[in-house]
């Protein structure tokens, strides 16, 4: 199958609760409405880590829970494992969903306790439970903690736990809502390395990953869509989706010293001091040839110690296409 | 089959590893149930053992055994209700209803230890009328007891059920909670014979299954009643079960996917 998961111009509007106080203030009003997606469509392949980016409010976790069953499209089509998920008893099976909140776990029992409790909602076979568990424990670094009670575990432990449950069933699509978001960074570091080298690269899974950390999108993802206000503003590469909107190479140059007066189809971005010589980084424009750059440097007779293409930044990137599309609606 | 009951097994487990883990309270309210009993006792005193509606038995045994099954029947209603709820707020109802296990799975297992806890109070309560106040019970007819249990407990789910529904569906559950709650209590037989009830209004008593649940285990555990004996009472407790059940099933799945659809199934 090309597609792990896919979605059709799918739309989803929430009607916000009313207060009582409210209900009695104005009875006849209609209640607000949040256009939490709007004609979402993509398609995640097999086997990738597919990110979705997206500031708070994009519309990211409700996407999740529509491709978890726990949520249904107003229209349009979401499809998971080539299973429409209308049909839960087809989708769930396929796939696990790491949850950010902590709080999805029974405190008050071990780590290998609520494992136990979810491998049975998961339809583990009971005379293989036990072995499933202390292979995944064994997996995510968590058997010598397995019996402590879960409110002892830190956040990394706790969320080590809550990928173990994703995994219970083998499930060959994995859902990740923030995965790292309350982790100090060595313990997201880690978690990222797992994610990449153990699910994705040993065990072939396909992860599709709301995050609004560029960087871990940036370190992680095959491939991103960025959302904003519910509609999927960028679909592409890393490098794509960091390229967006660059019609200009940057290269940083180490120089004994910046000649005077340079000209050409190129404009200084950054000039800094390094160690005695100069670090400047230039933007070239439109065709601009990075050799006629440095041929230019050369006659003026300046000294080169270096030269580093500047990868566009993701950050940047998503700044610029957030901004844009605002444009564009405010247009 | 197999499978459903071993993923009510599962929240029984879960559930009795989390309560034994409040090792005080558990044991503070087995405690609160003796003095119930002991309470119930001294208000029977003031009871005529002639009233109307008494068949025949004492009034403690009676009452006994009245607020014993009344204490199932409002488990059913709340439980369902009041667990979901509390997995919404624990943050614990996504995770499960993210596995393969059906919601309706998922709904009707969460309230087994309620029930199953209902079970050991109920024996708990019989245990220590017949030890300590020397309530004679009839062990002859355990069979009728049995279908009369069996059936309380189908009947008071369906309930149960229906009631989680309304609230799945409408986000609000305490009135018709409160309001199932106080009809079973003031026409079920419950604490008082309906038979003194004025003439017009005893009637209402006839749909609620409570009533004819209450009919077949005093009549089997204080009469010593057989199964022919009661079949009429049984067949109405299985009549009102066959309705009740598939209904509250029926109904669950109307507010489920509501919920699914308007987004609420896991937001408190």
């Amino acid at each position: 199958m090309e597609f792990a998961v896919e979605a059709f111009e799918i739309e989803k509007t929430f009607v916000k609760k009313r207060s009582l106080h409210d209900l009695l203030r104005h009875p006849f009003s209609r209640a607000e409405r949040v256009r939490a997606l709007r004609g979402v469509d993509l398609h995640v392949r097999t086997g990738e880590i597919f990110g979705l980016l997206g500031p708070n409010g994009a519309g990211k976790t409700t996407l999740l829970k529509i491709f978890s069953c726990l949520v249904l499209p107003d229209r349009g089509r979401a499809l998971v494992g080539g299973e429409d998920v209308e049909h839960e008893g087809k989708v769930k099976p396929k796939i696990g969903l790491v949850h950010t909140d902590e709080r999805s776990f029974y405190w008050r029992l071990s780590g290998r306790e609520n494992l136990e409790f979810f491998a049975r909602l998961y339809d583990v076979p009971r005379r293989r439970t036990r072995a499933r568990i202390d292979e995944l424990l064994a997996r995510v670094d968590m058997v010598e903690p397995a019996d402590r009670r879960f409110a002892d575990y830190s956040s990394g432990m706790k969320q080590r736990v809550a990928i173990a449950r994703a995994l219970l069933h083998d499930p060959p699509i994995l859902l990740m809502d923030e995965p790292t978001r309350s982790l100090d960074p060595s313990a997201a570091m880690a978690l990222r390395t797992f994610i990449r080298d153990e699910l994705k690269g040993r065990a072939g899974k396909t992860i599709l990953l709301a995050t609004h950390n560029l960087r871990e999108a940036e370190s992680l993802c095959d491939r991103v869509a960025i959302l904003a206000k519910g509609k999927v503003r960028q679909i592409g590469t890393v490098e794509e989706v960091r390229r967006w909107g660059v019609d200009e190479r940057r290269f940083r140059l180490e120089v004994a010293a910046w000649p005077a007066g340079l000209a050409g189809p190129f404009r200084v971005v950054l000039e800094e001091p390094l160690d005695g010589i100069r670090r400047v980084t230039v933007a070239l424009e439109g065709d601009a040839r990075l050799d006629d750059l440095l041929r230019r440097l050369l006659d003026a007779g300046a000294v080169v110690h270096a030269c580093d293409r500047v990868e566009p930044d993701l950050e940047d990137a998503f700044s610029r296409i957030l901004e844009s599309e605002e444009g564009k609606e405010e247009a | 089959m197999i499978r459903s009951l071993d993923k009510i097994f599962a929240f029984l487990k879960r559930d009795f590893q989390s309560e034994v883990s409040y090792r005080v309270a558990f044991l503070l309210q087995l405690g609160g149930m003796l003095f119930s009993v002991a309470a119930f006792y001294f208000v029977s005193k003031m009871m005529d053992p002639k009233t109307v509606g008494l068949d025949g038995m004492k009034p403690f045994p009676w009452m006994l055994v009245g607020l014993a099954f009344q204490y199932y029947f409002s488990t059913a209603l709340y439980s369902f209700s009041s667990k979901i709820r509390s997995e919404q707020m624990l943050g614990t109802l996504e995770a499960m209803l993210v596995s393969p296990t059906p919601t309706s799975i998922v709904i009707f297992s969460e309230a087994a230890w309620d029930f199953a806890y209902g079970a050991i109070r109920v024996a708990v309560y019989l245990l220590v009328a017949t030890l300590i106040f020397k309530v004679e019970l009839h062990t002859n007819s355990l069979g009728t007891l049995a279908i009369g249990v069996l059936l309380t407990l189908l009947s008071s789910a369906g309930l149960g059920i229906l009631s989680a529904s309304f609230i799945l569906y409408f986000k609000r559950g305490d009135p018709i909670n409160f309001f199932l709650s106080a009809l079973t209590t003031f026409f079920g037989n419950v604490f008082f014979p309906s038979a003194l009830l004025p003439g017009w209004i005893q009637g209402v008593s006839k749909v609620l299954p409570i009533t004819w649940s209450l009919e077949v285990v005093r009549g089997s555990l204080l009469l010593g009643k057989g199964f022919t004996e009661l079949q009429g009472e049984i067949f109405y407790l299985a009549l009102l079960t066959v309705i009740l059940l598939p209904l509250g099933l029926y109904f669950s799945k109307i507010a489920i996917r509501k919920a699914r659809k308007d987004g609420s199934l896991v937001q408190y």
